[in-house]
């Protein structure tokens, strides 16, 4: 090979380092890491009039950019809302798009300093808060301003729903919709062979036997929602040991998970694992067929989760299963602190950037959403509550699960809930943990020590910022 | 390749014996308008164009993986070889990296025997007498084992999802069927010791029929008097597909071990359709899956991008490995490319 001729792969040699050296240049200066630049302070007001008709002042004739996440609840929603908003005298056009992966859709869209005016951030891939809190506008005045219909905002919503959307001293999130949480059962095959409702573990222990004899199961579980099962016995052992139980979790304590309420609940199911009132497979089985398995074929009696399931199972409920959930079962209701409270918590969190190019438009849409008018609008379609109080008439638009909602949050004492999985983002590993204790290959010792590992690691974790709860 | 070093010069006239020009003279004849515009249009524009999308990337990959970028904004600090040396202590990416290598090992060693296996069944395996051919009916099997590969990765995850199904799926209705009752309900992508075994064998479904084509076309370009030579002396089929088949298509083997690796070291849509989670124990999880999810879920681009960085340097290190152990076990030298 020595000849002298021009060689091609010199040739190519010399113009890849060429091209490799190129990006040093120009054009790593564009890319999201080449630096500074295009910070400007977002205006105040979005450059219209502000007037009791347009709060935040949105410049008339703008459009609105609004990303929402395409999940259980669709986007046609927000664009009923659009159009209420679009009826009103401000001349502003929303635009709405759907988006199934907020974090990867938007991700470079921050990064380049034009993220969209109005964010659903919701769904598996979510934007953490922590990563974009600093960037995100804070919501008071979209509360304080009236609504479409002349009452302030604040004063038409449920309480306790701004506290998920809050971090520190500040409104980042407005969140949506009312998430009821409970145990969801069909009313008609309880009616049917006279079965009671159980509000105690040993209750539902007693049902899984009776439903053993007819060839049913108690509980049945898929392997992405094992930890449906956490939230379960989470809620339980809140009821049973009150706030002291939830702030010890909350707050990534030490021997958390061997408090005594904890392992009550534990100890109870693992006696419905052992006595097979689980469905075996759940390890092996995608989480909605599991949950058809219950809805559809009825093969299980019960099913913890959110009230979300009605909506999410619709085409794959047997007829006339006339849904019915209830807040959760205790251990000892003789010694229960909380016994009659109720897990709920506002979820598809609304975020506003501060860096939009119409951040006045951004509120406006969102105080569209919470008119009167969109509010019921969702709970007639979705069958879910918003946070805006009255909207769900007596007959529930003819739901059960609905109606049962409602009575839910009626008859419930108090209202909890609890963050430290998402904020952490624990469920990943717990669910590995989950799916080996319902199918019985770890017991409820192993379940605590794996469950106190994953705990113990976020909290000495030095890079992860701890909220301290109270 | 050697062919092509005879010194001929432009238009085939015979070069000066004893005294050859010198490169610039020689060149600077050569470059003339058409020349450069043909170097120009089909070397620098795609040149380019992969600098710029390929390359570009690859390098601020490397950046970033020194940073602690969270991704959604432009405030980063460097910090050394930190995410490197978290990578190698988070038990999670450890597990991955783990059953990425037994999916390497695994996964190419399969698939390479049964596609090779079959290839010689339809070119090679037919009727012991007469012209050298392959089984009767064999363009229909090349259809059917071709077929798998036409489907996308993502439907092949689901549907066989589906047929794993512990309940109502075929695989223990099939099972249960013949009589195995343990197999009730028994979840084959559920328990930590089948999951792997279940996944490997969707990929191996999907990939066996392409194989398959890629080493038929193979054979088909070696010179049939050589199998016909090596029956005459008496060589059976495995023989033949052994000792003659196998060293004649040495490069091709080689190509699709390479090409199988970097299948196995990625893996993301199969995983992702079969177990998103990653299985029971986490005994499918892969790089890619944690690379996604550091990313996109745990806002960690930095890390993430040092994962990307190690998950590129094993892909080069095994497909070194490869170039090795056939250079090793007794390949031809690389041919004389000029």
């Amino acid at each position: 090979m020595s000849n002298p001729n021009f060689r091609r792969r010199d040739f190519l040699r010399g113009s890849l380092v060429a091209a490799a050296m190129v990006p040093f240049g120009g054009a790593l200066a564009s890319c999201a890491t080449g630096g500074g630049g295009g910070e400007e302070p977002a205006p105040q007001t979005g450059g219209g009039e502000v007037s009791a008709e347009n709060p935040f002042g949105v410049a008339e004739g703008s459009t609105v950019d609004a990303v929402i996440f395409n999940g259980g609840y669709g986007v046609d929603y927000v664009e009923f809302a659009a159009g209420v908003m679009g009826a009103g005298p401000t001349g502003v056009t929303p635009e709405v798009s759907p988006s199934t992966a907020i974090a990867t859709e938007l991700q470079p869209r921050f990064a380049g300093g034009n993220p969209p005016d109005l964010i659903d951030n919701s769904g598996a891939q979510q934007i953490g808060f922590n990563t974009i809190l600093d960037q995100l506008e804070d919501l008071t005045d979209v509360i304080d301003a009236p609504n479409y219909e002349g009452t302030t905002i604040r004063d038409t919503l449920y309480e306790g729903v701004l506290a998920p959307g809050t971090f520190g001293d500040k409104l980042a999130a407005i969140n949506y919709v009312l998430t009821v949480y409970g145990v969801w059962y069909s009313s008609s095959l309880f009616e049917e062979n006279g079965w009671s409702v159980p509000t105690t573990w040993d209750e539902a222990l007693e049902l899984g036997a009776q439903a053993k004899e007819q060839g049913k199961y108690l509980f049945v579980w898929g392997r992405e929602a094992a930890t449906y099962y956490q939230t379960m016995a989470i809620e339980s052992a809140i009821m049973q040991g009150g706030d002291e139980v939830r702030l010890a979790l909350e707050n990534l304590e030490p021997d958390c998970w061997s408090k005594q309420a904890v392992q009550d609940v534990f100890a109870k199911m693992e006696q419905a694992v052992s006595e097979g009132y689980f469905a075996p497979g759940g390890a092996g089985t995608q989480f909605t067929v599991a949950q058809a398995q219950w809805s559809n074929e009825q093969l299980a009696l019960l099913y913890p989760s959110g009230a979300w399931i009605e909506n999410e199972m619709k085409d794959q409920t047997a007829e006339g299963f006339e849904m019915m959930g209830f807040p959760g079962l205790v251990v000892d209701p003789a010694t229960a602190q909380m016994a009659d409270a109720l897990h709920s918590t506002a979820g598809e969190p609304y975020i506003v950037p501060s860096q939009a190019a119409n951040v006045a438009g951004g509120k406006e849409l969102l105080r569209a959403m919470l008119s009167q008018e969109a509010a019921t609008n969702f709970a007639q379609q979705k069958l879910a509550p918003t946070i805006v109080q009255g909207t769900v008439p007596e007959d529930g638009f003819g739901s059960t699960a609905l109606v049962s909602q409602t009575q839910m949050l009626a008859n419930a004492s108090s209202v909890f809930t609890y963050n430290f999985v998402s904020t952490y983002g624990m469920n990943q590993d717990q669910l590995v943990v989950w799916n080996s204790f319902l199918d019985g290959s770890i017991d409820a010792a192993q379940l605590t020590s794996d469950l106190q590992g994953i705990t113990d690691a976020v909290r000495e974790d030095d890079s992860v910022e701890k909220i301290e709860v109270s | 390749m050697t062919l092509v070093q005879t010194q001929a010069g432009p238009g085939g006239a015979p070069a000066p014996a004893g005294r050859p020009r010198s490169w610039f003279t020689r060149n600077r004849r050569n470059l003339t308008f058409g020349r450069i515009s043909f170097f120009a249009v089909f070397l620098g524009v795609p040149l380019a164009i992969y600098a710029v999308l390929v390359l570009s990337p690859f390098i601020q990959a490397v950046q970033i993986s020194f940073t602690n970028w969270g991704g959604f904004s432009r405030d980063f600090e460097y910090i050394g070889f930190r995410n490197y040396a978290q990578i190698f202590t988070n038990d999670a990416f450890l597990t991955a990296l783990r059953n990425n290598i037994i999916l390497v090992i695994v996964l190419p060693l399969v698939t390479l025997v049964l596609s090779l296996a079959l290839a010689s069944i339809v070119t090679v395996g037919g009727a012991s007498n007469g012209e050298v051919k392959g089984l009767r009916g064999s363009s229909f099997y090349r259809v059917i084992s071709f077929f798998p590969y036409v489907v996308p990765a993502i439907v092949i995850g689901l549907i066989w999802g589906m047929v794993y199904n512990p309940r109502g799926g075929l695989v223990n209705g099939f099972l249960t069927t013949l009589g195995f009752s343990a197999f009730e309900s028994f979840p084959w992508l559920g328990d930590p010791r089948t999951a792997m075994g279940a996944t490997i064998f969707v990929i191996v479904w999907s990939m066996v029929g392409f194989y398959m084509v890629l080493f038929i076309a193979a054979i088909r370009g070696v010179d049939p008097s050589i199998f016909e030579a090596a029956r005459l002396d008496g060589a059976g089929r495995f023989r033949t597909a052994v000792t003659i088949t196998i060293p004649l298509i040495r490069d091709n083997v080689q190509t699709a071990w390479i090409y199988l690796g970097i299948l196995a070291l990625d893996a993301f849509v199969y995983m992702r359709a079969l177990n998103p989670q990653g299985g029971p124990d986490r005994a499918t999880w892969v790089m890619s899956q944690e690379l996604f999810d550091t990313a996109f879920v745990a806002n960690k681009w930095g890390l993430a991008s040092a994962m990307g960085v190690v998950l590129a340097l094993v892909t080069l290190a095994f497909a070194a490995l490869v170039f090795l152990v056939n250079r090793l076990t007794g390949a031809e030298k690389e041919g004389g490319y000029q």
